[in-house]
């Protein structure tokens, strides 16, 4: 191919041509519309900040090429005759560009998002670093702001809302025996969306002013005021969003019409149901958060007053469309992890999931009572007072159907014969971490409990304990257990254990004492504390160091086993959902010939009992025929 | 990753994935269209949300002193755009009977008068006398409109997607979809644009 070819067709070539150009046409927009208007300066910086914040990631998708396709349908061109000739990946080059399959589209984004994932680990330990004694020790109070933000705002809008979204992407049309996700472009699309949120979020360090210094909320009037690298956030959510809410809305689409033969909602792998319930949420509540930045955006582009209380604004109103967005996102970043601990812990424990229909409906009612509780962050903000009951009241409700799933659990796995892998260690270290944060929260529901410890490290040990100990170990179970589905390889069971303890432990001595210096008045988000914390913070900075270099043995052993480990089965946990039917990795389309339901998904141990039939099985298709 | 490969090389002929097995009558398009719409109008919910916060919680007085809304032109505006719905679902009945030029014809009415409702929204803008950044009240007038005036756009941009194909000679009388789901759209955006009327100009 020829230099103008390769700059002509969708690729990388394309994209560093356009990204530039498109910081060029930036710049002459803002300077031009000045120059109409006769503003001074005429070069303003933050102007054209704003506009390359969202030209350049836009000319990038273009120059790539997610929008080939759509461009030659549109203008009533002929589309190229193999419409999914991204499909597959022949070598590692072919995750560099835009795919189309389902399985390549979910190793990308694992893989982006365990990128991030690292990132904002690193962060996390400058941030122990600088609190492992009282004084500053090497980076002053608003880089110290920046640093505690970015890390939020990473592990959650790049890491675990994506991570799920990654792995749903590689599992759930294997499990509900479709070929590929309904709408398998706008599945690169906003694949590709991702990796520019999080290269802004990262790029805000280098703004003028440091990076975002408000933390992942960016309450206004605080965000509307803040120097430049605030931009960075306000718009790279919008490209998190738009990234989540189209990935969520294929999610449905799929679920819903492109189910097998005899696959009922009610014979649907809890994985599927979870990330179905999931993404009703996504769809309903992010746009709320796009709303809430655009508002942002308009106070700080374009001088509105939707945060100027002096010009009829309110402040208020930014923390309720905000938390109308962020609390339904707890859930998002959580019932995916449910969803995967069902699918563990049943076939880990040889039994059928106890109360299937309840953990199904529990799902439901998590949705709905989702969207009744926002406030509950709010006791201390100055909000309507008669507004704090009833949401104190909803939060201690939403804990009945978690409360449903947590026993269906144990009760799964009462009597069962427990396999104790790595997977199914990290599945009961969650149980046993996000009780605990689920307690913390219910104590955080009750108003007098929450205004004393607002504000403080009570309130960071009760979101690491359901976000690390809930979300991030189950998002490490369903790595280690789909490890062999995705690579085709077996990680190391060994270092998986070690993984799993030195995490366990460490995870629990950084996190543990943040409760006991919360309810002493430890505040948070701040870079120095009061001496009399000096002795637990030494002890959590050096327990964070530890369990932060436990992370490394993991990355290890996904390294090394992708690249050499020993050759999986195709069934190597002797489950009944679909993709364990079909060999390691599975087929280019997933299945050679469309298996048909007959019955539900988790009858372990039960004489006879199949989940799908294969009709036809071919001799190729051997490994993937039929059960015993 | 071989082993995908390996599996399907007797297929040399075959492109794309086989066909899914349809578990639902409803179209997977359709109701991508319709779950994309939900969370348009969650996004709408989230300005009417600031709207709310605005009018009625803080309380001042609407429209403000300097805000002279031009409620007639507007009205004008709102008959224009719900007279597109009706042109836009003729333009569908055409093409489902095959009468293709009433799906061109209905078609570019259509695109017509959505630009005209543009055009008399971005001269409104131009002649209305106060700026965005004056108060409040102006800011989520302009982002309320504004943000629907952003969404007239993506719909006129389907919509000129849907007439060049139509003059291309796309569409018969089975395969329409083309027509339909950009419909499914307009019409979202003219009730939408109801009830940003109602808020804004009327009440």
């Amino acid at each position: 191919m020829t230099f103008a070819a390769k700059l002509k067709g969708p690729g990388w070539y394309r994209a560093l041509l356009s990204v530039p150009l498109s910081l060029a046409f930036s710049t002459a927009l803002v300077v031009g519309v000045r120059a109409l208007y006769g503003w001074d300066p005429l070069f303003d910086g933050e102007a054209i900040t704003t506009v390359a914040l969202i030209a350049m990631p836009l000319a990038f998708l273009v120059g790539i090429g997610c929008f080939d396709y759509w461009f030659y349908w549109a203008a009533g061109k002929p589309t190229r005759d193999e419409d999914h000739s991204g499909h597959g990946a022949k070598t590692w080059k072919d995750y560099f560009r835009v795919n189309t399959d389902h399985k390549v589209i979910g190793i990308q984004y694992i893989v982006t998002t365990f990128v991030f994932f690292t990132i904002g680990g690193l962060l996390a330990m400058l941030i122990r670093a600088e609190l492992a004694a009282p004084g500053t020790q090497f980076v002053d109070p608003n880089t110290y702001n920046g640093l505690f933000s970015v890390h939020a705002s990473l592990m959650i809008f790049l890491f675990i809302i994506p991570v799920f979204a990654g792995i749903a992407n590689y599992v759930i049309p294997l499990m509900i025996g479709a070929p590929d996700m309904a709408f398998p472009r706008l599945n690169a699309l906003s694949y590709w969306m991702l990796p520019m949120a999080g290269i802004m979020m990262v790029a805000s360090f280098f703004a003028p002013g440091g990076a975002f210094a408000t933390g992942w909320t960016a309450y206004a009037p605080l965000s509307t005021e803040v120097p430049l690298g605030q931009q960075f956030f306000t718009i790279g959510v919008q490209f998190a969003g738009a990234s989540s809410i189209a990935t969520a809305l294929n999610f449905l689409v799929t679920i819903i019409t492109m189910r097998a033969p005899g696959m009922t909602f009610f014979r649907m792998p809890l994985l599927v149901w979870a990330n179905f319930t999931t993404s009703l949420l996504v769809v309903i509540a992010t746009p709320f958060i796009a709303g809430s930045q655009f508002f942002v955006l308009f106070d700080r582009a374009l001088g509105m007053n939707f945060f100027n209380s002096a010009n009829g604004g309110d402040v208020i109103m930014y923390q309720h469309i905000f938390w109308f967005y962020s609390h339904p996102a707890v859930y998002i970043m959580m019932l995916p992890g449910f969803g995967i601990i069902s699918e563990v812990i049943s076939a880990n424990a040889r039994k059928p999931v106890f109360g299937y229909r309840m953990m199904a409906f529990s799902l439901c009612a998590i949705v709905v009572l989702g969207f009744t509780v926002w406030a509950h962050h709010m006791f201390v903000s100055g909000m309507s007072a008669w507004l704090r009951v009833p949401m104190m009241i909803t939060t201690m409700l939403i804990a009945i159907p978690t409360g449903i799933k947590i026993f269906s659990w144990l009760a799964t796995l009462w009597r069962g014969v427990i396999h104790l892998t790595t997977p199914m260690l990290f599945a009961l270290g969650f149980i046993t971490m996000f009780t605990l944060g689920g307690i913390s929260g219910v104590m955080l529901a009750v108003i007098p409990v929450d205004i004393h410890v607002s504000d403080t490290y009570f309130i960071v040990a009760h979101i690491h304990y359901v976000l690390f100990g809930g979300s991030v170990f189950t998002i490490f179970a369903g790595l280690y257990f789909w490890f062999p589905k995705m690579t085709g390889r077996m990680y190391d069971e060994r270092l998986g254990r070690m993984h799993f303890w030195l995490s366990f432990v460490f995870f629990n001595l950084t996190f543990g004492p943040m409760h006991l210096v919360g309810v002493d008045g430890m505040p948070r988000r701040v870079a120095d504390y009061a001496a009399e914390f000096a002795t637990w913070n030494a002890v959590i900075s050096v327990s964070a160091f530890i369990f932060g270099m436990s992370y490394l043995l993991f990355l290890y052993n996904m390294i090394t086993s992708w690249r050499n480990g020993p050759k999986a089965a195709a069934n190597p946990w002797r489950a009944h959902t679909l993709e364990w039917q079909v060999s390691s990795p599975p087929p280019l389309f997933n299945f050679d010939e469309i298996p048909t339901i007959v019955g539900g998904p988790y009858e372990y141990g039960v004489p006879g009992a199949v989940h799908g039939v294969f009709k036809k099985p071919e001799p190729v298709a051997a490994a993937s025929g039929g059960k015993e | 990753m071989e082993a995908a490969t390996i599996a399907h090389e007797g297929h040399g002929h075959h492109h794309g994935p086989p066909e899914p097995n349809r578990s639902s009558r409803v179209e997977a398009q359709t109701l991508g269209m319709y779950l994309f719409i939900i969370s348009e109008i969650m996004l709408f919910g989230a300005f009417f949300t600031a709207y709310f916060f605005i009018r009625v919680v803080i309380g001042d007085e609407w429209p403000a002193e300097n805000m002279h809304l031009p409620v007639a032109v507007a009205g004008v505006n709102t008959a224009i755009l719900i007279s597109s719905s009706a042109t836009i679902h003729w333009a569908l009945e055409s093409a489902k009977s095959g009468n293709r030029n009433g799906l061109k014809v209905g078609l570019l009415m259509t695109t017509l008068l959505g630009a005209t409702f543009l055009a008399i929204q971005i001269n409104e803008y131009v002649n209305i006398g106060f700026p965005p950044a004056s108060n409040a009240q102006a800011s989520i007038f302009y982002s309320l409109t504004g943000l629907h005036g952003a969404h007239v756009f993506i719909g006129l941009t389907l919509l000129v997607f849907a007439t060049t194909r139509a003059f291309k000679g796309h569409f018969t009388e089975k395969e329409h979809r083309g027509v339909e789901i950009p419909g499914i759209y307009w019409h979202f955006v003219d009730v939408m644009w109801i009830v940003v009327y109602t808020t804004i100009y009327v009440i």
